[in-house]
């Protein structure tokens, strides 16, 4: 199994936005398109930045994230249980959760059911999720937000991976801790 | 059958240099991203991936327009470039000829790559009133301190470790390069360097998103940065934290500068700053014991009417602690085989005459500006009032009612040229202005080559796509019009051949470095302790007059200024115009910058528009609550030149009397002034005055404002009277 997971990190993401134009360039480019900006401009997101503080102890240390929505290719995704057409899938191989356009009516069942109000429609009423860039990971390229991320807030890796590289921060936060104190 | 390339470029959405991959199917653009292989890493940012939007947006300049109503009124005509082309250098030629060359001014915006052919044109032109765009509040201030205190102009943080150590300590002072550098190349360099970094100053009014990860966050107001600096080199001096034996055996005017800082004290940096006295004597500490360290500078430093002191003060830092030219410290890196390519311009400095030189406007006051850029404020000021030497401006990109002081008053200054001509890819609203408009290639459509501050590598920039219409490159535009002007100075036949010979010192030409894509020296081709060799000097020392880095500069000196750092209450503040601030009772600092704009570009771009749909303000959540403002409402934020509005964000990061302006919004779908009087920062700031001694720039940062609710009948802007 070659299980794939996205984990982004609030604390290093800048919240600069690359990622989300990133995802634009590699989901929504037309080439052919005659574009003008408009003043309230409308269009599909399948990712975006949510800022949370700062909040600001008295000693003046700042804590402040950036927390990244999208789909979070759940292993039991309640989105594919709720489909009643069965028009959202796994990817056998890296488990990544995929929509099959032919076969979504558009009901947003799986909006009512996503923890992360990740789904995102399109003008014709169809489901669009992230797929993690499956053709990229397939091709053994990074997704197009986590090679444009000059933060390195975003890794896209097996579960086991992102869990040893979460240890190592925390191990390295309390060797630090350790060594204030003492 | 399809044919698919992969093209290797270099992004210029801002000053640029991020390595890129263009996948073209057939001619057409399919695939934009990061070049993994270049020292970017495959790393790109907003702005340079939505460069797809500007190739096929519907507001692309096509072809060579002519002015056929009044100025201003948007009545245009096709033209064919040779009409254009003649119609600038016979208006050239005609000034010069009735007045002399400082008649004849050729500007441009930031620095794009062209900024070798904009100073080689007006150095063949022969003016001493080149450029007078927003160098002296841009950058300049900050090369010309180096200049005087280093003898070199250019020292830049040491993020890659090539001499065997990266810096321990590093200052992020006034500066965002992490999202809104303007060489964006450098965010990813020195994110990457934080990982081994023990210590991350950042100095800052706002909290921004890398205070997070700071040991030490210093608030401070609004202006008073070199206050911060010299109660910072208080400390280290009366501690004796200095570098004994770089100070004793490679500065001079230690002595001099010990009695500058002498009253300097931490609590009476407190008071001006803001910042508690024990963070300024713990981050003076730091950057004093755990070295090596780099301080990353910021353009806020240069937009203040004390900027070249500003610089000193924070170099003056460096330079006691030893943090020049040591592994990991502050460098100052020496060019590929190809060497400065600003020596396109350099090798004909001699053109320029000395007494055009010397009746530049602005150059007998601010003598520490680079000879040839014309004082903006002065220039506009002289427009005017009718009594100005310039009668012609050629400008390429950029746009003076974005980036100068006081937004009206440059716009009534530009009405009174007797001829404009701008180059640029979409109508801006100082093509508006213009009597010629020539539209110019995207990087996407263009073939040059690219440079970049820290000058370590040069790189190719190639094009991928034909340009819209008849847009053509800017080196070839150049190329035509200083052809036609001063053909001596411009004998390339082609813009290949001008591209061969900037690159005659490597021996190679540009089909083969168009292969190559890049020329570096870095590792170990780049030599630290330079001082230390023949490099700089014979026998070791600094390119200065006493062969030492002078703290005590004999060059401010013999140009009668201090030759020493020294603080200046920002010309509008609750301590320097009391009385004013009682009408005016808040803080305005106009450095608001978004990662995904760059000045007044892309907000015509849908992607980017998307991210944001207008501009913010950020106030403290209790000063909006005092003013009955709710996040998401839309606010006047006036001062004595006038008002203008934007959206609440109600912030938190800041200091409750201080409100962050986002600068430079520019409303692309709108007509007329609005797109330029709505919500743009400089509306707000002065440019009146006081200037820097040095450079002549002027306070755009630290100035006074209050706030209020829009209501509903409320005209969108004031019009200028």
């Amino acid at each position: 199994m070659n299980r794939k997971s996205v984990f982004r990190d609030p604390q290093l993401c800048m919240d600069c936005k690359a990622c989300i134009v990133a995802c634009k360039v590699k989901n929504a480019w037309s080439p052919h398109d005659r574009l003008e900006a408009v003043a309230e401009p409308k269009d599909l997101n399948l990712l975006w930045i949510y800022p949370n503080g700062p909040v600001i102890d008295p000693k003046g240390k700042v804590t402040q994230s950036f927390v990244g929505i999208a789909c979070m290719h759940c292993e039991k995704a309640p989105c594919i249980e709720v489909c009643p057409y069965s028009a959202i899938y796994k990817d056998p191989e890296m488990k990544i959760t995929l929509v099959d356009e032919n076969r979504c009516v558009g009901c947003m069942a799986c909006l009512w059911v996503c923890p992360f109000g990740a789904p995102s429609f399109t003008e014709n009423g169809k489901l669009v999720l992230c797929d993690l860039c499956i053709d990229r990971l397939r091709e053994g390229k990074k997704t197009a937000c986590e090679a444009t991320c000059q933060a390195r807030a975003i890794v896209v890796a097996s579960p086991e991976e992102i869990a040893k590289r979460q240890s190592k921060k925390a191990v390295e936060s309390i060797a630090r801790a350790g060594a204030e104190s003492s | 059958m399809q044919s698919t390339q992969v093209l290797k470029s270099t992004c210029v959405s801002c000053h640029g240099g991020c390595g890129v991959l263009v996948t073209t199917e057939n001619g057409v653009i399919t695939y934009l991203e990061g070049d993994p292989d270049s020292p970017t890493k495959g790393t790109m940012c907003a702005k340079g991936l939505a460069s797809l939007q500007n190739i096929n947006h519907t507001n692309r300049l096509h072809y060579p327009l002519k002015r056929v109503g009044k100025r201003g009124e948007g009545k245009w005509e096709r033209i064919s470039w040779d009409e254009a082309l003649d119609t600038i250098s016979d208006k050239a030629r005609h000034y010069i000829k009735k007045y002399g060359p400082n008649a004849v001014s050729n500007s441009q915006g930031t620095g794009r790559g062209y900024v070798r052919y904009t100073a080689r044109l007006g150095k063949s032109i022969g003016t001493g009133n080149a450029n007078w765009g927003s160098a002296h509040i841009c950058f300049f201030p900050r090369l010309q301190a180096f200049f005087s205190m280093f003898g070199f102009p250019r020292l830049y943080c040491d993020y890659h470790g090539w001499g065997g150590e990266f810096p321990k300590t590093q200052i992020s002072w006034a500066k965002q390069i992490e999202i809104s550098n303007a060489d964006g190349e450098m965010g990813v360099w020195f994110l990457d360097s934080l990982k081994h970094a023990e210590n991350l100053i950042v100095i800052d009014p706002r909290a921004t998103a890398i205070t997070s990860r700071a040991t030490l966050w210093l608030q401070i107001r609004p202006g008073t940065d070199a206050a911060l600096a010299l109660g910072m080199l208080n400390v280290i001096i009366n501690e004796g934290l200095y570098d004994k034996e770089f100070v004793d055996k490679w500065t001079h005017g230690f002595d001099k500068l010990t009695e500058r800082v002498r009253d300097f004290t931490p609590a009476k940096a407190e008071e001006i700053t803001w910042i508690p006295k024990e963070k300024i004597i713990e981050a003076a500490r730091i950057f004093a014991t755990q070295k090596p360290g780099c301080i990353q500078m910021g353009e806020p430093l240069d937009a203040m009417h004390n900027s070249h002191s500003n610089g000193l003060a924070i170099m003056a830092l460096l330079a006691v602690t030893g943090n020049v030219e040591r592994p990991g410290s502050m460098v100052s890196w020496l060019p590929p085989e190809s060497g400065p390519l600003e020596d396109f311009h350099m090798e004909i400095n001699e053109n320029v005459l000395r007494e055009n030189l010397e009746s530049g406007i602005g150059h007998q006051e601010y003598r520490l500006m680079t000879p040839g850029f014309a004082n903006a404020e002065k220039v506009l000021k002289q427009l005017r009032e009718g009594k100005c030497p310039i009668k012609m401006l050629y400008q390429h990109g950029g746009n003076f009612l974005f980036s100068n002081a006081n937004t009206k008053n440059v716009y009534k200054g530009l009405l009174n040229l007797e001829f404009i001509a701008v180059a640029d890819q979409y109508m801006s609203t100082l093509c508006e202005m213009a009597d010629i408009v020539l539209p110019v290639a995207h990087w996407l459509e263009d073939d040059d080559i690219w440079d970049f501050h820290p000058r370590f590598l040069i790189r190719a920039i190639n094009k991928a796509v034909d340009p819209p219409g008849e847009a053509r490159s800017s080196a070839w535009i150049y190329l035509e019009i200083g052809k036609r002007i001063a053909p001596e100075y411009w004998p390339w036949k082609t813009v290949e051949e001008m591209l061969d010979y900037q690159l005659r010192k490597a021996k190679i030409k540009w089909k083969d470095f168009k292969e190559m894509g890049m020329l570096a020296r870095m590792g170990e081709d780049q030599p630290y302790y330079k001082y230390k060799t023949d490099i700089w000097r014979k026998g070791g020392g600094f390119p200065t007059k006493t062969g030492k880095v002078e703290l005590y500069s004999t060059m401010l000196e013999e140009m009668g200024y201090d030759p020493l750092p020294y603080y200046e209450e920002p010309s509008e503040s609750y301590y320097s115009t009391p009385e004013l601030s009682k009408e005016y009772p808040l803080i305005l600092n106009t450095g608001g910058r978004i990662p995904y704009h760059f000045h007044s570009q892309y907000t015509n771009l849908p992607w980017i528009r998307e991210l944001q749909n207008y501009p913010r303000v950020q106030i403290h959540p209790d000063t909006a609550r005092q003013h009955g403002i709710k996040e998401g409402d839309w606010v006047w934020i006036e001062s004595p030149r006038g008002r203008i509005r934007q959206v609440a964000n109600l912030f938190g990061g800041i200091d409750p009397r201080v409100v962050v302006v986002q600068a430079s919004f520019c409303y692309w779908e709108k007509e007329g002034h609005a797109r330029f009087l709505t919500s743009n920062a400089n509306v707000l700031t002065d440019d009146a005055g006081p200037y820097d001694p040095a450079v002549g720039s002027v306070n755009l940062r630290a100035l006074l404002c209050k706030i209020y609710k829009v209501k509903d009948d409320d005209p969108l802007y004031d019009p200028i009277e």
